[in-house]
């Protein structure tokens, strides 16, 4: 059993611990079909609820007619506000300490909303009873535009009409929900005043959706013996959904198990609480039986959360030869019919002071308003942290505008205002304390890989070309030096809904020893069961493949506040890390007793526990688990097992340089990447292979928003991209391919040191792939065009700079 | 969105002009129609099965009519309601020129559509609605022609 024929390396590689491009265990299980989503939940005499939805973006709802659906045969019950409100249900608070109707209470406020609630034995039966039910609609004037609605008389949410407080301060209008403030405005202002070059800019990130492909859905299953109430559902925060479900629903928390099944994508589209869950919980415990709803792809694009819609004025001083001397921002937030923005609450606009960037800015002002507009509620991460991407756009795209008016070149002037690697850890202007970062290093080696400067000389070269009439494809170089902040975060600054924004991991050791670890956190497809038994493997030395790994069920996985915001690894990684330590401490103590010597007499070698200076005395981990359960060891406890809720000291702050390289016709406006290149510091790299898949999805999804993807209203408030053939969804045909590079900083407090990767592809890619169209143009004076750059509005483009002759 | 076109009827100008105002011509050349009454002069009430693309619904819809500059035109404007499947609301100008024992019938149509109909894109939307308007004056012309001969 004491095998001493492996060197220790490898002893390392059998345990498939951190570092390995370990294949992912989720794989064998969903390659096969056999995936296990909340659509695939069937349960006895279980009901379908759907919903009768608004087709006016703005209206009063002067009657609901439900007596031709209730008479259809199979048609259980039809809910409405009105039956809703004796309960106290037919509103809901959202996560952004506004409240929410559950069902049309007497008006809607944006097309798509739910207005009644129809339960039936079947889903087909539903969907035809959705369509007897009669609603009478008295249109009100549709506002779809946030700088209108601060000034428009008509008051959007009547409800609220005198409060001018909301739940982050003043308002200032009745359709204004919130100011948001951080930096100094007068100090900032003054530099403005005094600066050599000042470059100001209005940078639009359009609404998008982030559309993942199983849509949202539940099933709510009472138990009226037991008294139990079970809810299935697509969550990405099981635990906090549970505590919301118990305060809204008054079913003591005790009484209520959440499962997060298997859920295939979320990208912060299945945070919130929507009006499905609610609706389905009470039509179940009306009935007594199984009540499942699933939304349809366009119900998920016009109702549940969507992502973006700010409207960023900003200004950026510089002095002549190019150092920054102060940024100021001003948003505009379209937040929609309800603030139901996912943000931890003290941050409203979350973390959009993270918007200086890369970048050694000594002063800083940003301003946020939130405004309520006929649209869907949401505001959602769309596989970012909280509002990231927006600060990342803006600030790459500021940086380029800069480089535009001081007539620089754009790598130069980000080199020359990098935070330099000795100045971490970093305060910067706007709050945050960066952890660990070397921009120089990455973005040296980034420029080196793909040969900047003979992409430069190959552009200028085109640009002679084109003027000689030998071309009409255009060069672009999109560059992008991207610093995220993941990891939400410290209780003492981040909690949802009053909930800390801790997370934990609970490990138990079986006597032979193979383990089962289970975490506050949910896998939507980023692979936890494969990555975070590699940090179990490499901290206690049992390999990979023997521990088990388990999310997603309320009843027996430790509290935790989810998935979302890169905030896995993290901060429940850094829980599985430190309950593993606690287990090692046990192992050791163990150790010692079965080796006969002191507890600081033995050392942890890779996969066992060896005297001091005597190797070839040891007990691997295997020996120790059996030993916790069948020797009775004086002062120990029996048993091998430990839980950790982790409170992380600080965020963590990944970044990365990315470079597209675009080809761009100007009569057709069509695109073609040619190369994107993508160097990503995570800081520990747990799983390479997962990395680069979460690099690929990342860019892709960030390659969809940049070129064509977003949710359009027209003027009467009409979702005008509601089906897939109208939003951009990428396939294989239009996805590039990318080169995936890495440098390594370690976060100094992480236990790990890693710090999240799911999202920054996702951060970089979006202002990558703009500034690439920006670059293409700049030589023929473009100065800023608002995405996406589909190809009718690159067209539009070349046309407005007379390129089409 | 707006819709215009031209159609020639083998009809004067009066026959034309009557058969618009008729309901039951109009029930007969509408596609989809299953009801349509006069309410009271100048209001008609319909009820109308639509396809669009994925989407079939029943539309209820009140259309008036502003018969003030009659025979040379008159103008309409109406709403129709599909339930879930969305709502339609416009107007028409429509032009009655004479032409020898012809009439050239023209329009130009202005509709806003909501609703699930709405979201299908406009590609769908304008090729259905260019659709039904064919349909519908083909069969007009023909009976009004027949309705002039007999």
């Amino acid at each position: 059993m004491n095998d001493q024929t492996m060197t220790p390396e490898e002893r390392a590689a059998n345990l498939k611990g951190m570092g390995s491009s370990r294949k992912r265990v989720e794989d064998v299980r969903f390659t096969q079909g056999k995936g296990n989503y909340v659509d695939d939940i069937k349960l006895d005499g279980m009901l379908f609820g759907d919903f009768v939805r608004s087709p006016y973006a703005h209206a009063r709802v002067v009657s609901v007619n439900k007596d031709a659906a209730l008479a259809l045969p199979g048609v259980i019950a039809v809910l409405t506000a009105e039956d809703l409100s004796p309960l106290g249900l037919h509103w809901m608070p959202t996560l952004a300490g506004d409240k929410q109707m559950v069902l049309a209470d007497g008006k809607v406020l944006f097309q798509g909303q739910e207005v009644a609630y129809v339960v039936a034995e079947d889903r087909y039966i539903a969907a035809d009873a959705v369509e007897l039910v009669e609603v009478e609609y008295e249109e009100l004037p549709v506002l779809t535009d946030p700088f209108e609605a601060l000034k428009s008389d008509v008051v959007l949410r009547e409800d609220l009409e005198g409060q001018t407080e909301g739940a982050h301060g003043p308002r200032k209008h009745h359709n204004h929900i919130f100011t948001w403030e951080q930096g100094d405005k007068d100090t900032t202002e003054a530099v403005l005043a005094e600066a050599d070059v000042v470059a100001e800019e209005m940078v639009y990130y359009h609404r998008t959706h982030p559309c993942p492909l199983e849509t949202c859905g539940c099933v709510a299953s009472m138990d009226k013996v037991t008294g139990k109430l079970t809810l299935y559902g697509t969550f990405q925060a099981p635990h906090a959904i549970r505590t919301v479900v118990s305060l809204i629903s008054g079913v003591a928390e005790h009484n209520i198990r959440v499962i997060s099944p298997d859920i295939g994508g979320g990208f912060g589209n299945k945070v919130g609480a929507y009006a499905g869950y609610v609706c389905s919980v009470v039509a179940s415990i009306v009935t007594g039986q199984p009540v499942k709803w699933v939304e349809d792809r366009m119900e998920n694009l016009m109702s549940t959360a969507f992502a973006r819609d700010y409207w960023m004025q900003g200004k950026i001083a510089a002095t002549k030869d190019g150092k920054i001397t102060g940024l100021w921002c001003h948003t505009t937030a379209d937040h929609g019919g309800f603030d139901a923005c996912a943000d931890p609450t003290k941050f409203p606009a979350g973390f959009m002071n993270i918007c200086t960037g890369s970048y050694d800015i000594p002063t800083a002002y940003l301003a946020v308003d939130g405004v309520y507009t006929n649209k869907a509620p949401g505001g959602v991460a769309y596989r970012c942290s909280f509002r990231v991407t927006e600060a990342a756009y803006f600030i790459e795209r500021m940086i380029e505008v800069l480089a535009i008016k001081l007539n620089m070149d754009a790598a130069e002037l980000r080199r020359i205002n990098f935070i330099k690697a000795d100045q971490f850890p970093y305060q910067s202007a706007l709050g945050w304390e960066y952890d660990s970062g070397d921009y120089h290093t990455a973005w040296d080696k980034a420029l080196k890989a793909v040969d900047y400067e003979g992409l430069r000389a190959e552009q200028a070269q085109r640009i002679e070309d084109f003027k000689a009439g030998k071309t009409r494809k255009l060069l672009g170089i999109g560059l992008t030096h991207f610093t995220e902040i993941v990891g939400a975060g410290p209780v003492k600054n981040c909690d949802i809904l009053g909930l800390g924004m801790f997370d934990s991991c609970e490990i138990r050791i079986h006597p032979t020893g193979s383990a089962i670890a289970r975490l506050g956190t949910i896998s939507q497809g980023q692979g936890h069961a494969t990555t975070f038994a590699q940090i179990i493997a490499s901290e206690i030395g049992l390999p990979a493949d023997d521990i088990t790994l388990e999310e997603g069920d309320t009843d027996t996985a430790p509290y935790g506040l989810g998935t979302y915001g890169s905030r896995s690894t993290p901060v429940a990684g850094a829980a599985t890390a430190m309950a593993a330590r606690k287990i090692r401490a046990k192992a050791q103590m163990i150790a010692a007793y079965l080796l006969e010597v002191h507890d600081d007499d033995v050392e942890w070698d890779v996969d066992r526990f060896a005297v001091k200076g005597a190797p070839e005395r040891f007990k691997t981990m295997k020996e120790i688990a059996f030993a916790a359960y069948n020797q009775a060891i004086p002062g120990l406890e029996p048993g091998l097992e430990a839980v950790s809720y982790y409170d992380p000291p600080n965020m963590t702050y990944p970044f990365g340089a990315y470079v597209c390289v675009m080809e761009i016709d100007v009569d057709t406006g069509e695109w073609e990447v040619r190369q994107f290149y993508a160097l990503d510091d995570c800081g520990t790299r747990i799983n390479p292979m997962i990395i680069e898949g979460q690099v690929h999805g990342g860019v892709t999804e960030a390659l969809a928003i940049a070129m064509g993807q977003e949710i359009a209203y027209d003027e009467m408030g009409n979702v005008k991209t509601g089906t897939l053939m109208d939003f951009f969804l990428p396939t294989a045909w239009e996805t590039p391919n990318y080169i995936t590079d890495h440098t390594v900083t370690p976060s100094p407090h992480h236990p790990i040191g890693a710090k999240g990767v799911g999202e920054s592809p996702n951060v970089g890619g979006v202002p990558a792939f703009s500034n690439a169209v920006h670059d293409a143009f700049r030589p023929f004076g473009l100065t800023q065009s608002h995405m996406p750059h589909d190809h009718w509005r690159i067209w539009k483009i070349a046309n407005g700079l007379g390129m089409h002759g | 969105m707006d819709l215009s076109d031209e159609i020639r009827i083998a009809a004067p100008r009066e026959d034309v002009y009557r058969a618009l105002n008729d309901p039951d011509v109009l029930r007969e050349c509408i596609p989809g129609c299953e009801e349509l009454t006069q309410s009271e002069p100048g209001k008609l009430e319909a009820k109308v099965v639509l396809k669009i693309g994925p989407v079939k619904a029943r539309f209820a819809g009140e259309v008036t009519l502003d018969t003030s500059n009659a025979p040379d035109g008159f103008t309409l404007s109406g709403e129709g309601k599909g339930g879930a499947a969305g709502f339609a609301k416009g107007g028409a100008d429509v032009t009655l020129t004479e032409d020898g024992d012809e009439t050239v019938l023209s329009y130009t149509a202005k509709v806003d559509i909501g609703g699930k109909i709405a979201q299908l894109g406009s590609r769908l939307i304008a090729g259905t609605a260019k659709k039904l308007s064919g349909k519908f004056f083909t069969k007009f012309g023909e009976v009004v022609s027949e309705q002039t001969l007999s």
